[in-house]
């Protein structure tokens, strides 16, 4: 399957009275996409309303609570649209030309969802932990209906996000984009035949799918309610896997982490030259031990089944999942493939604890995204998109952790992306 | 805590969900519970059966704190 990329870099977002992409900008009516935000009649029950501000980098901006970061994208060529199963209907994606806005987001924000929403900081101390803040961020600010429950406005704010990313999207439909890149992997036997001296590498996808707000949909379906299965990696770039996500905004995966995500790009690069890259195999995160065990019997099963040499896997969240890391690990080790599982960690404020739940010898090559314990001190900013009110309650923050001044002392957990387990990170250590 | 507990020498029994994390955390008896949302119910089930199900839990934990175990031991239902 193959799909081509073309990537419009957008250096400017201005509000104005039309909506297009010019030289670069992109100019947008906000009340044009609040009216196509609310077509939804979901939206329309649960979303009292729905204002817009843009946010810069290097902007003295603080976004919070922040529930999801989007990517906007448009299918010009070839089956389906985008978010298939949610916002366009049914449809394989993952082949024909995709536009890209690329430098951009829409971001999703205001009165809490749940409890684990985020923090993105324009500049300072903060702004390095996440890598939102180089995009330019065109930020809609919701509030629920009141009374409306809590999993409802997550699944109205899920779609509204998602339709003014396909709202804006769509500004790049005629725009010639300034880069164009294609991405193919093959079927088992062309894969074979064309890269026979190459060891046959897949990645394991992990998704977050507790429940209660953990959530995440793939072509539509809850993640928890599927067992292991396929994907092409260019099905993932299209739009296919979408967050439904209020779990620790640091080791949460946005929709923008699933639609760019840097396994499936660093495997890209590699494949044909050192690696062949077969496949993704995703696979859930349930809070049942007999999913847990049948869902990473599955990944095992099916790295066997692909002759693969090896894979990466990565995880999403903390705690239990642990336990599905080291399930899929073992297992699929134990069926002679090689793994190296992304995580992150949690060792408390000192680092001195054991840094995740669950372990096991066959897991001998870990890449660590970070403690999601350290703390952080966040210096206030000049202008607050959504609102400070929840900043203590979130996870990582503390009773206390908002001062007098506007400035946060919370732990890494409070910001968006800090210790991304795709390994979507800035920093590093030596 | 089940480890300080059972190094102050009183006896535990660890009702868990995701009882491989018991195992390497070192708990010495265990019995696996519903989920991790909700370890000790179901509340998919109606009232009776629901009461019935805890009951038979707490039964079989009281069955393991009383029976002498020589290794991790997960006692299923």
């Amino acid at each position: 399957m193959k799909l081509e990329l073309g990537f419009i870099e957008i250096k400017d977002i201005q509000f104005s009275n039309e909506c297009k992409v010019e030289n670069g900008t992109l100019f947008v009516d906000a009340e044009a996409v609040k009216t196509f935000v609310y077509e939804d009649d979901d939206v329309k029950a649960c979303v009292k309303s729905a204002s817009f501000d843009i946010a810069r980098p290097g902007e003295s901006v603080r976004i919070t609570p922040v529930k999801d970061v989007i990517e906007p994208r448009v299918k010009v060529e070839g089956p389906g649209g985008e978010f298939p199963g949610v916002i366009a209907k049914v449809d394989t994606v993952g082949s024909g030309r995709t536009h890209v806005l690329r430098g951009m987001a829409i971001v999703t924000a205001g009165k809490i969802v749940g409890f684990q929403e985020g923090i993105i900081d324009m500049t300072g101390p903060g702004a390095e932990y996440t890598p939102f803040s180089k995009l330019l961020n065109l930020v809609m600010v919701c509030e629920p209906v009141e009374g409306v429950h809590q999993h409802e406005y997550e699944h109205a704010v899920r779609i509204a996000g998602l339709r003014a990313a396909t709202f804006v999207g769509e500004l790049g439909r005629s725009v010639t984009p300034d880069e164009v890149k294609s991405f193919e992997t093959y079927g088992i036997k062309e894969g074979i035949e064309k890269f026979p001296e190459l060891p046959r590498v897949a990645y394991v996808h992990m998704l977050q799918s507790q429940g209660l707000l953990h959530d995440t949909y793939v072509y539509g379906v809850d993640a928890k309610r599927s067992l292991t299965t396929i994907l092409y990696p260019t099905e993932t770039m299209d739009g296919a896997i979408i967050s439904g996500n209020c779990v620790s905004a640091c080791d949460k995966n946005t929709t923008y982490h699933h639609q760019n995500n840097p396994v499936v790009a660093d495997l890209f690069e590699q494949h044909g030259k050192t690696l062949n890259y077969v496949c993704n195999i995703i696979t859930n995160e349930n809070v049942y031990l007999a999913d847990k065990q049948r869902s990473s019997d599955w990944s095992a099963k099916l790295c066997r089944l692909l002759d693969l040499d090896g894979v990466i896997v990565s995880q999403e969240g903390f705690g239990n999942p642990d336990t599905d890391l080291i399930m899929n690990t073992k297992k699929i080790e134990q069926m002679g493939v090689k793994t190296t599982i992304i995580t992150d960690e949690y060792a408390g404020q000192d680092g001195k604890s054991q840094s995740l739940a669950d372990a096991d010898p066959l897991a001998d090559a870990v890449v660590t995204g970070g403690n999601a314990n350290e703390v952080i001190v966040l210096p206030p900013m000049e202008k607050v998109i959504g609102t400070l009110d929840y900043v203590d309650k979130i996870a990582g923050g503390h009773a206390g952790s908002l001062r007098p001044d506007g400035s946060i002392e919370a732990e890494l957990q409070v910001i968006t992306g800090a210790t991304n387990e795709m390994g979507f990170n800035r920093l590093s250590a030596r | 805590m089940v480890k300080e507990i059972e190094r102050a020498g009183i006896p535990v029994v660890h009702m868990c969900t995701v009882t491989p994390i018991s195992m390497t955390v070192g708990a010495n008896r265990i019995v696996p519970t519903i989920a991790i949302p909700h370890p000790l119910g179901n509340p998919a089930l109606p009232a009776e059966e629901e009461y019935a199900l805890r009951r038979k839990l707490v039964s079989r934990a009281l069955e393991a704190l009383t029976t002498e175990v020589q290794d991790q031991t997960i006692f299923e239902l």
